[in-house]
């Protein structure tokens, strides 16, 4: 008969990537499972997706903003939007998937909704930092 | 390996237990079951978003309510020595393997319950794990088939 378990032995000891139910994505190597699909990982990091955006050149922004309020002053105009998002892409970088190092992990298979398989060749060519995405809503029951 | 069998290897280790409503309990493990239930020791628990915290001397985990564990790395590689160790200790697999399981009653002839069957017969016999003792009836629980 066959095992009523989830079927990763193929995945022993290969990088997977976990999506949990409340949408974090974590990724390591698969060193055990059991029938309720917990599973352990080892050497994990979460990826963590984000939209936001953060300040890379602060020091750049005052003067920027400055030169465009005496400009827009002297003008007698408001400055203009165009301008203002022009300020953030020189001042701003979307922060990319930001790796979390966990270590050693236990998950509970309650709480597992995908495991993938990762191709480590296609994994170590992506450039994280500028990868966006927006992180993923939890599981409703 | 077993996710259970690396959580009994972290006894006495500290962890950090989250669960399902995202508190998380940092403490040493003092026992744990084939439910995942946990019991820790010098314990302290932090609210979901981080900005309450409460010192407690132990607590006990329902396992169920858990989301996830994390023990720290080197509990991984006690747990290879564990079983490498309890695995030369056992017989090697191969003939006779599997179990089978007598008819509580007093039936004769108790018949195994998946892969381990009886042959059958009255006599007893045959490598496969046969359940009851064949035939004899009246023998109470299960014949653990190991030829």
């Amino acid at each position: 008969m066959a095992s009523a378990g989830p079927g990763l032995e193929s995945l022993v000891d290969q990088i997977i990537s976990v999506i949990t139910n409340d949408g974090r994505n974590i990724v390591g190597t698969l060193r055990g499972f059991d029938q309720a699909t917990n599973i352990i990982l080892d050497e994990s990091h979460e990826r963590v997706y984000s939209t936001r955006y953060v300040l890379i050149n602060c020091d750049l922004l005052p003067g920027l903003l400055s030169n465009a309020l005496i400009g827009s002053l002297v003008q007698n105009s408001a400055i203009s939007n165009k301008f203002l998002s022009w300020c953030l892409k020189v001042c701003c970088q979307h922060e990319g998937v930001q790796q979390l190092v966990l270590g050693l992990y236990i998950i509970r298979g309650d709480n597992i909704s995908v495991v993938g398989e990762v191709d480590e060749e296609l994994d170590a060519r992506l450039d994280l930092s500028n990868l966006r995405a927006h992180p993923l809503k939890p599981v409703i029951h | 390996m077993l996710p259970l069998s690396l959580l009994k290897t972290a006894q006495g280790h500290p962890m950090l237990v989250e669960l399902k409503n995202g508190e998380t309990y940092n403490g040493h493990l003092v026992n744990c079951d084939t439910w995942m239930n946990i019991h820790l020791r010098e314990v302290i628990c932090t609210s979901k978003d981080g900005d309450k915290f409460w010192r407690m001397p132990e607590c006990y985990i329902r396992g169920n309510t858990i989301k996830y564990l994390r023990v720290p790395d080197e509990v991984i590689d006690k747990v290879q020595e564990e079983t490498s160790k309890s695995r030369s200790d056992r017989r090697p697999p191969g003939v006779g393997r599997g179990r089978g399981r007598g008819d509580i009653g007093a039936k004769p002839g108790g018949r195994g319950i998946g892969r381990g069957q009886d042959d059958g017969g009255s006599k007893g016999g045959g490598g496969r794990g046969r359940g009851g003792i064949g035939g004899k009836g009246g023998i109470k629980g299960g014949g653990r088939g190991r030829g």
